[in-house]
This record gives C-alpha cells, structure tokens and sequence, in this order.
C-alpha cells in the first residue's frame, strides 16, 4: 500500500511539472537593469512605466486565452483572468494607463523583444532562445 | 449634452496627427447590454430610477433601453508619453446617440506626473470613471443613491502624480475646469420638468488614492460655483444667482482572494448637507460572485430628498471579456417635499463586456 502511495506521488509529481512548466520573464539582451518580481509586477499592473535605468518601458504579453497567460498573472501577479482584465478595463478607460501589448505566440513575443531594447514579455520557459534575456522564472 | 469644440479639436488632431507622425492608434471598446422591470411599487406606475445623471429609468415592462450602452475607445499613442483619447458612448437612454464622454490629451513628462487636458469624467467617487465600464465592477451600477450628482464630466486640465511610500502606492491628481450642461437631463426631465441649464464653474478638486495588498483608501474633494436656469431664467438662491458648492468623499475597500468589502461615503454641502453611504460585501466562489449592497442618500432637512436601496445580485465571468450579472433591488424613498422616483422592487440582468 505504502509502496502504491509512493509511486503515485513520484507520478503524479512528474506529471504536474510537464502540465505546469514554468513561464519565464524575458527582456532584450542589451538590458542591464535590475528586475526583480516587485519590479516585474509593477510594471503588469501600470505602477511602474520606466526600468531603474529611467528608460520608458515597452510592455509585451501573450494573449489572454494562452495557459502561459493566465498561468503568468496567477504567479507574477496574483491575480486571475477576469480579475486582471477587470482591474486593465478600469485604468484603460480611464487615462491611466495602456495595455500590454498582446501577442499570439511566443515567437512573437521573442521577435518584438529582440527588437525593442526596452521591451519586457514573458513566455513558457521551454521557448526561450539565447538570444533574449531572462530576468525572472515562475 | 453637446459634443464640446474641444471633443472636435481632439478628433481634428487625431487626423492631423496621423498623417504627419507615425502613430501607434488603438481601438478598444465595452458594452453593456442590461434588461429589466419593476417587479412591484406603489401606485398605477411604479418606476425604478437605477440611475441618476443618465436617467435610467425602468417600469412594469420589460425593457432594454434605460442602461444598455455601447462605448468604443480611441487611442493615438504619438511616442514619447504623448496620447491623444477619445470616448464615444452611445446609451439607450439616449436612442443610442453617440456622445463624446471623453476627448483629451495626456502627456507622461516622467514615471510620476502626467499631465491631461480636455473633456473628462467628474471624478467625484471611486466609480465615478469608469462608471460606464460595467465589466470593471461587481454590480449591475454603481449604487443609484450614491451617484446622484447631475453633472458627470468636465472640460479643464487634470495632474496626476504617482509615488510609492513603503509597501503603499500612491495615486494623487489635482483638476481644474467646468461644465456647462444646456440641457441638463437629470434636472430638466426629471426634477423640474423644464429646460434646465446647469452650470458647475471654478471646478477645483483633488484625489489621493493609497493602495497596498487588500487594503485601498480613496480620499477626495472638489469646490465649485453653482448657476442655473430654469427656463431661460436665471435662478436665485437667497437673493444671490450663484452658490458655492463642497464635496468630501471617502472610500476604503478591503478585497482578499475571496472575501471583500467595499464602502463609500459623501457629502456635499450645497446650502444645507447631503450625504451619502454605500456598504456592499461580496465572495468569489470561482467564476461566480455573488454579493449584497446597501446604499442611501439623505438630506439634512428631514423631508427633503432621502431614499435607500437594498440590493442582492450574482456576477459570473462566464467568458474571459464578459461578465453576466442579475440583481434585485428594493428601493425605498423617503423623499416628502421633493419627491423622487418612489419606493419599488426590481429585477434586471445583462451582460458585461470589454473588447
């Protein structure tokens, strides 16, 4: 019995690392600023619109029915979908702030950062290529 | 209401700027598409004013047209913090027509201050901006008792400024402007059923926000000088043909994951008080949340204009941009001397949604 219990857990275990791989914070590779997770949710949630370096930031996402997606402002952000958009409806109408910007795949995602040496995105960890900088893992 | 000059100098840049910049011009919009009746009230034709500065008014029959609206957003991002807004709602109340509710310009001179100029929302309660964005709030309305002042925007300038203070963020602006209502819909069609000009002038005001985890505090307040005709003709209050006008509000707002508590608290001193409370709890239960609010508004002079509502409803997210919601509410007023809309019970549900 003890035996089935282990192989259960060491199963289930591996199962939920493959459904739940991380999302990774990506920046451009010409980035020295220091970001951290305080930073980053800052900078999701329209509190912060500049690096500490004082460049203005770009703000990338993938879009809002990806797994990554929600599976990012559950961890980065703690909040889900319906709650972020709610929270996005009410500064986005209001003159208080701009959107993300949202993409359909990570390999959007990864061009648009290359290109903008202020961009910040985020996508699913097993995408992410050398040529773009990752800051932060959840 | 009228689309202001300034509404169309905003829309004349737009085009202009287009073509000589290369702008970055983003649509986005919300609707809201609401039925409702009153199920019960006093009297041959009971109504339901869910809704003052609009005049949303519902009866014994099903309708669809008092809260239903539709909004589209326009935004020209010119680089370098420079935008330029535009926001044209059209109501049902209205026979849809389009109205600018927004037209203005906003430049970020820093990660702390921007700086708008234009038509804007009068932010005088918490829900105030974004009251026309039903998806942004749990309710079908923002309480009818608490939002009950006649003008809703302002043409002037707004600063906002925004700092962190410990684990607190920090959100301040300071505006200044005016509003000249020639038709004003509240006053005119309901209160005193005549052409009502209304004038809100010398608006100065200003609004701290503080923010941190579960825990929000809003805190503001606004002067103005008050004119009005009634009929083309000038009104006078205790001899003199304007009166200065104060608003104070507070509102403290506790949300953990499940659980939250909105409040929000008025006055306006306008000769005599009048004040204004709203208490709402709510629990997330997955996509669905359901709550209870209480609201009132009562005047200082007891038999002047005072009426409460009690209200249950239900929101399901039932899609990631759309939000469906029902409530009932049960209205009770107090008025005497100036009557209202009159006690009712009332139904109504809609759907939500921002694209």
């Amino acid at each position: 019995m003890k035996l089935i219990n282990k192989i259960l857990v060491i199963t289930l275990a591996s199962v939920s690392s493959l459904c739940f791989a991380d999302v990774s914070v990506i920046v451009n590779s010409a980035n020295n600023d220091a970001i951290d997770a305080k930073l980053i949710k800052k900078i999701y949630l329209g509190k912060a619109k500049s690096f500490p370096s004082g460049n203005k930031v770009k703000v990338f996402s993938l879009s809002s029915s990806q797994p990554d997606t929600a599976d990012f402002r559950k961890k980065a952000l703690k909040k889900s979908n319906s709650k972020f958009k709610s929270y996005w409806s009410k500064l986005a109408f209001t003159g208080k702030g701009t959107p993300a910007k949202e993409f359909d795949s990570a390999a959007e995602v990864i061009e648009a950062v290359k290109k903008t040496p202020n961009a910040i995105g985020f996508i699913n960890s097993n995408d992410v290529v050398p040529e773009v900088k990752v800051v932060k893992k959840y | 209401m009228k689309n202001s000059t300034l509404a169309k100098a905003v829309i004349a840049s737009f085009c202009l700027l287009q073509g000589a910049v290369q702008a970055d011009v983003n649509i986005s919009g919300f609707a809201s598409i609401n039925a409702g009746k009153v199920l019960s009230g006093p009297g041959d034709n009971p109504v339901f004013l869910a809704d003052y500065p609009i005049v949303s008014v519902y009866d014994e029959e099903w309708s669809l047209d008092p809260e239903s609206l539709f909004g589209i957003q326009i935004t020209a991002d010119l680089n370098d913090g420079l935008t330029a807004i535009a926001q044209l709602v059209g109501r049902g109340a209205n026979d849809y027509d389009p109205e600018f509710e927004w037209a203005y310009i906003s430049y970020e001179l820093n990660d702390s201050w921007t700086i708008q100029a234009g038509k804007k929302r009068l932010p005088l309660f918490y829900y105030s901006d974004f009251y026309d964005v039903g998806y942004a709030y749990v309710w079908m309305r923002a309480p009818a008792d608490n939002y009950t002042w006649q003008i809703l925007n302002y043409s002037g300038v707004n600063a906002l400024y925004t700092t962190d203070i410990g684990d607190w963020s920090v959100a301040t602006n300071i505006y200044a402007g005016k509003e000249d209502d020639e038709d004003n819909k509240l006053l005119g069609d309901f209160f005193f059923r005549a052409k009502t000009r209304e004038i809100w002038k010398d608006i100065i005001g200003g609004v701290v926000n503080l923010s941190k985890d579960w825990l929000e505090l809003r805190l503001t307040h606004m002067q103005y000088t008050n004119e009005r005709y009634i009929d083309d003709e000038r009104i006078l209050w205790d001899g003199k043909d304007y009166r200065e006008g104060k608003f104070y509000g507070l509102a403290v707002n506790v949300d953990f994951e499940q659980w939250f508590v909105l409040t929000e608290a008025s006055r306006l001193e306008l000769g005599g008080n009048f004040d204004t409370k709203m208490l709402t709890f709510g629990y997330r239960y997955k996509e669905f949340t359901p709550y209870v609010v209480y609201s009132e508004f009562a005047a200082e002079e007891s038999g002047d204009e005072n009426h409460d509502t009690t209200s249950v409803g239900l929101r399901w997210n039932f899609h990631d941009s759309a939000a469906f919601k029902m409530q009932f509410d049960k209205v009770k007023d107090n008025s005497v001397a100036v009557g209202v809309a009159g006690d009712s019970k009332s139904f109504t549900l809609g759907i939500d949604l921002v694209f």
